[in-house]
């Protein structure tokens, strides 16, 4: 079949060289990494049948093989230092990057530096007649820059909500997930706080991210320090790196060491970034972004890994790279995402 | 499957990423900027072998890029064009700062695309041969040849995509690498000769 193939190739292209068909023929790319052994058959046939063609199907099989190199890889904060600075280049005035450098940090936040992530279900205590409540709300797959009237920045992720009474812009109650850079008040040490119906985050100054999709609160702290006060009346201290999880419907918690949990950081720059992490997860962020429901068709499908970033601001765009890193096959049907093998 | 995902993404997915940066998208501009720094700051290095100018020339290619974004001619492809656009950049400034006639003059009189051992993985599927000495080997091609190597292997651009990138044909590349790697099956093999004939 192949010999035919190739033969038929060579008579139709005259412009095309050997070493051009070998280097695309899927089967010699197997006979040069030695890995199906019917090709492996064919080419050394082919070759003792071709001796004058050695020459070019050594070169081709070298550059096959090619060069393996280890690519040099910026550290991220290096290139985050770098993107800050460009973007206060090309957007003067507006408000500052999100990640200060280490220098401002400091200095603004009084040394203590927090970044947190909650996951929870909130129960909304106001209603909406209430004039002096101010709220925020975000639509599906709409990422929204706020400025608090203290000053604190905050990043509302889609499909979320925030409130808080006019008299007390410094206590928040979140639905949803945002990201929260406070600004510190050294003068009065003013308190700032993120209410869940699980707990409260107490900080001064600092930066977290809370999110409040699961029937639980997670916060995971990066820098700094901070305190939990737990709906069960107790309350935690946690040092960077650390998770902890609770939920007031049971009262359970969970409080462990965390290692380069990237994903629940990086959604506030519009993508998800996931280690190693299963299908059936990734699927968990699709659905609290986008408000649809996931159906595995293939259940085995559930398992599968996946590293890398998924946009999460065009639901089209995070489907379709979710489809090609894994090999599956997505369709969107009356609010529900159905997978299948491909 | 880590790199088939780039690959993906390369293609289809980040032609809407870049035409949401085009449109003034702010975490567009971010996430491009994020996944091609690297990769495009250790091939400046290799071009200018200057830390300083490559992370300013990195930066000014970055604001101009946003700066001229609605007037940036239509692309096929993310990543060749960003390599273009920087290879173009980075030997415009060389020109000017150290004075240079021609960008031909660059190519001669610097020792571009110059390889160390540590960029080498240890495990070659070529040969067995030692990190040293194929960096020395790698060293001993034409600049040509080595930014050909560079492109294709160190920074995984297709064949078409590098000649787009050096601006020559398809043809050439194939012809370039051919000639590089018939020099390197060459040396190899007489380095294995000698070392067997050293053993006895």
């Amino acid at each position: 079949m192949v010999s035919l193939l190739l033969k038929t190739i060579l008579m139709s292209n005259k412009n095309l060289s050997l070493l051009e068909i070998l280097i695309n023929d899927a089967s010699f790319v197997n006979w040069a990494k030695n890995q199906n052994q019917n090709d492996v058959a064919f080419w050394k046939k082919w070759i003792a049948e071709h001796p004058d063609k050695i020459d070019t199907v050594y070169n081709a099989k070298a550059i096959v093989l090619g060069i393996q190199f280890n690519p040099v890889q910026i550290p991220e904060n290096k290139i985050n230092r770098e993107l800050n600075d460009i973007l206060a280049q090309i957007e003067p005035g507006e408000t500052a990057p999100l990640k200060p450098n280490k220098k401002t940090s400091i200095l603004t936040y009084l040394g203590i530096a927090a970044a947190v992530v909650l996951i929870v279900t909130f129960v909304n205590r106001f209603s909406a007649e209430d004039s002096t409540i101010v709220t925020h709300k975000t639509v599906y797959g709409e990422i929204i820059d706020l400025k608090l009237p203290d000053g604190t920045s905050v990043v509302l992720n889609g499909n979320s909500e925030i409130s808080y009474d006019k008299s007390a812009p410094r206590n928040i109650n979140l639905k949803g997930e945002a990201y929260f850079k406070v600004k510190a008040i050294p003068s009065t040490q003013a308190k700032f706080w993120v209410n869940t119906k699980d707990l409260k985050v107490e900080v001064y100054g600092t930066q977290f991210s809370v999110n409040t999709r699961n029937e639980k609160t997670g916060v995971l702290l990066d820098e700094g320090s901070i305190q939990l006060l737990l709906g069960n009346g107790s309350t935690r201290k946690m040092i960077p790196g650390e998770m902890v999880s609770y939920s007031d419907d049971d009262k359970e918690v969970t409080h462990k060491k965390v290692t380069q949990d990237l994903s629940y950081s990086l959604w506030r720059e519009g993508t998800y970034v996931f280690n190693n992490t299963s299908v059936y997860e990734v699927m968990r962020n699709v659905e609290h972004a986008y408000g649809l429901k996931t159906e595995f068709i293939d259940e085995e499908l559930k398992n599968q890994k996946l590293s890398g970033g998924i946009p999460n601001q065009n639901l089209k765009i995070c489907l379709s790279a979710i489809e090609k890193s894994t090999g599956t096959r997505i369709v969107v049907k009356d609010k529900r995402l159905l997978i299948f093998k491909n | 499957m880590v790199s088939d995902y780039f690959e993906n993404m390369n293609t289809s997915s980040e032609k809407s990423l870049w035409n949401l940066f085009v449109e003034g998208d702010k975490n567009a501009f971010s996430s491009l900027f994020k996944t091609y720094y690297s990769p495009l700051y250790s091939y400046g290095l290799k071009i200018s072998s200057d830390q300083c100018t490559t992370e300013d020339c990195l930066q000014n290619f970055f604001i101009y890029l946003h700066k001229n974004r609605r007037n940036l001619s239509e692309i096929n492809n993310v990543k060749s064009y960003l390599f273009v656009s920087f290879r173009r950049a980075i030997l415009k400034n060389l020109k000017q700062e150290r004075r240079f006639s021609s960008y031909d003059e660059i190519f001669e009189s610097n020792h571009l695309f110059a390889f160390s051992p540590e960029e080498l993985k240890i495990e070659q599927e070529i040969s067995n041969t030692k990190n040293t000495a194929l960096a020395v080997l790698l060293n001993s091609l034409s600049t040509r040849q080595r930014e050909v190597v560079y492109l294709k292997y160190y920074s995984e651009l297709s064949i078409k995509d590098t000649a787009e990138v050096m601006n020559i044909s398809y043809q050439s590349v194939l012809n370039t690498l051919q000639k590089a790697f018939s020099k390197l099956r060459n040396e190899i093999v007489e380095q294995e000769i000698s070392a067997v004939l050293q053993k006895k």
